[in-house]
């Protein structure tokens, strides 16, 4: 049984404008009450996000970049606490995210199967089996006996979007990772995807493809600055976003 | 922190593998392979037996270049806990962006390939032993010293997952750790006997120094075989000693956890 429920929830960090903050910088904030030279953005990125899913439900979220798609997922998979509010997600998650992120470059695709599978909680005796599997559906082939370094982006997400949907998620987060995909590869991504939908599971996906979320999910979320602007049937909120741009892009351009 | 700690362990297979990854490339594409990392302190130590064994080691080159072997590997385990376990968040980021696997992992997956060094270097010490000294001593000594070694292993992932939480926030903290442990090398009685600084009245500097409580559990009962009464009992002591600073450390170790784990995301 899967199942999310995000009450209330917000996430708020502090950015500063350079990365490093050095221990003198730290002190002169606190101590002195000068003001420092790395000064600190408030970066409320998400706000008051409800959201409650179960069995079956297919949740597409779209929005501007920057509207706090990624960081909504990010919380979905535990990675991000948040701020206000509590986050309520059962079920085993597999998250596609930035999918060149968690390769050991210098392992082969094999081992890297092995580390991203032991990642996403797999044992060695369960992911015996599939390995065979999931070398057949990246069709990556002899490639595989090759570092991970040499592979291209989409390559690389071939390998991880089979590892991710051989492993059978109860919970499936995808972040705008399909676009890298070859034509054939998205459309048996897709397939698959549908496929895995057929078994009531979850799955939340971020993409700018349109069409995709209208025709695979069961609901849409549009998101604008962090906070939820609409939520329901896809084919609605999907044409008031397209309106809402278009409307402005005109507005713009006028 | 035993739910953090079960977490830890439903995550072994992955910890494990990469420690095993990791072992293979640090030394991939060289001759020697793996025995560069023995090749570090057996350089060290004859440089030291070379140099200082009239000075420090009574004339006694085989027992001193025991004595230096064992305490650069004790030493370095630690040191290289500290400023490379530092550096430990910031070389997985990756897996921390994609994951909510417990921070604690990326720790110790540095620490157990530390650790597998470390064994090597003092499997040459335990050999060098059994060559000069050739009785069962050794291997009692061994048994004496194992308990030790499991101790300096939970206070090396203890050192690496506070200085790792630390880094995050202050980066210079892996610099100023590596500062340290260069004029702490020179502190502790590695390359020579805490006699030396004992004679002197400089005994308080060998008892504060917490590195000195781990060289006492692992380098002394390795090197003195079959303890004799005094040196049992000196041993015992050590052993509380260094079972209480540990137990502080892990106790210090679960505070940061605690404190920290819910901000450091927003700092890598």
């Amino acid at each position: 049984m899967a199942k999310i429920e995000l009450t209330d929830v917000s996430v708020t960090f502090n950015a500063h404008q350079q990365k490093r903050v050095s221990l003198k910088e730290y002190l002169i904030r606190g101590l002195l009450f000068r003001p420092s030279a790395n000064p600190v953005l408030r970066v409320r990125a998400l706000e008051g996000i409800n959201i409650t899913a179960r069995d079956g439900d297919r949740i597409g979220i779209i929005g501007h970049n920057g509207a706090g798609k990624s960081t909504l997922l990010k919380t979905l998979a535990g990675v991000y606490p948040p701020t206000t509010g509590t986050r309520v997600v059962e079920g085993k998650i597999c998250s596609l995210f930035d999918i060149t992120l968690g390769f050991e470059p210098e392992a082969t695709g094999w081992e890297n199967i092995l580390y991203r599978s032991y990642l996403q909680g797999e044992t060695p005796a369960s992911i015996r089996g599939k390995l065979d599997e999931i070398a057949a559906f990246s069709e990556l082939g002899d490639f595989l006996n090759i570092a991970v370094r040499n592979y291209s982006q989409g390559m690389m997400m071939r390998l991880a979007f089979s590892i991710a949907t051989a492993i059978d998620p109860e919970v499936l987060l995808v972040d705008e990772v399909l676009a890298v995909g070859d034509l054939a590869f998205t459309r048996k991504a897709q397939a698959r995807m549908r496929e895995l939908m057929k078994t009531a599971r979850l799955m939340v996906i971020v993409a700018h493809d349109l069409e995709t979320i209208r025709d695979l999910c069961t609901r849409v979320i549009w998101m604008t600055h962090g906070q939820m602007v609409m939520s329901g049937d896809p084919k609605e909120v999907v044409s008031a976003y397209v309106q809402a741009m278009t409307g402005a892009s005109t507005q713009a351009a006028a | 922190m035993f739910r953090h700690l079960s977490a830890v362990w439903t995550a072994r297979h992955f910890v494990l593998s990469l420690v095993k990854l990791d072992l293979r490339l640090r030394y991939r594409r060289s001759v020697l392979g793996i025995g560069w990392s023995l090749l570090n302190p057996i350089a060290m130590t004859t440089v030291f037996t070379v140099v200082f064994s009239q000075l420090f080691g009574n004339g006694n080159p085989i027992g001193y270049a025991a004595f230096a072997l064992a305490g650069l590997a004790v030493w370095g385990f630690l040191r290289d806990a500290a400023t490379g376990g530092s550096k430990a968040f910031l070389a997985n980021e990756a897996y921390i962006r994609q994951s909510p696997l417990p921070y604690t992992i990326y720790t110790l997956r540095t620490v157990l390939g530390q650790a597998i060094h470390t064994t090597m270097a003092l499997g040459v010490v335990i050999v060098v032993l059994a060559c000069w000294k050739g009785e069962a001593g050794v291997l009692v000594g061994v048994l004496l010293a194992l308990p030790g070694f499991l101790l300096a292993l939970v206070a090396a992932w203890a050192i690496a997952t506070i200085g790792a939480f630390i880094c995050a926030f202050f980066h210079d903290t892996a610099h100023i750790l590596e500062v340290s442990c260069q004029i702490g090398f020179f502190l502790t009685p590695i390359m020579y006997d805490r006699k030396v600084l004992d004679n002197r009245g400089l005994a308080w500097l060998v008892d504060i120094n917490p590195a000195n409580l781990y060289l006492s559990v692992i380098r002394d009962p390795l090197l003195n075989g079959i303890p004799s009464a005094t040196e049992f009992a000196q041993l015992g002591n050590a052993y509380v000693a260094a079972f209480v600073f540990t137990a502080a450390l892990v106790g210090l170790a679960v505070g940061v956890v605690s404190w920290l784990q819910k901000k450091v995301i927003f700092h890598l």
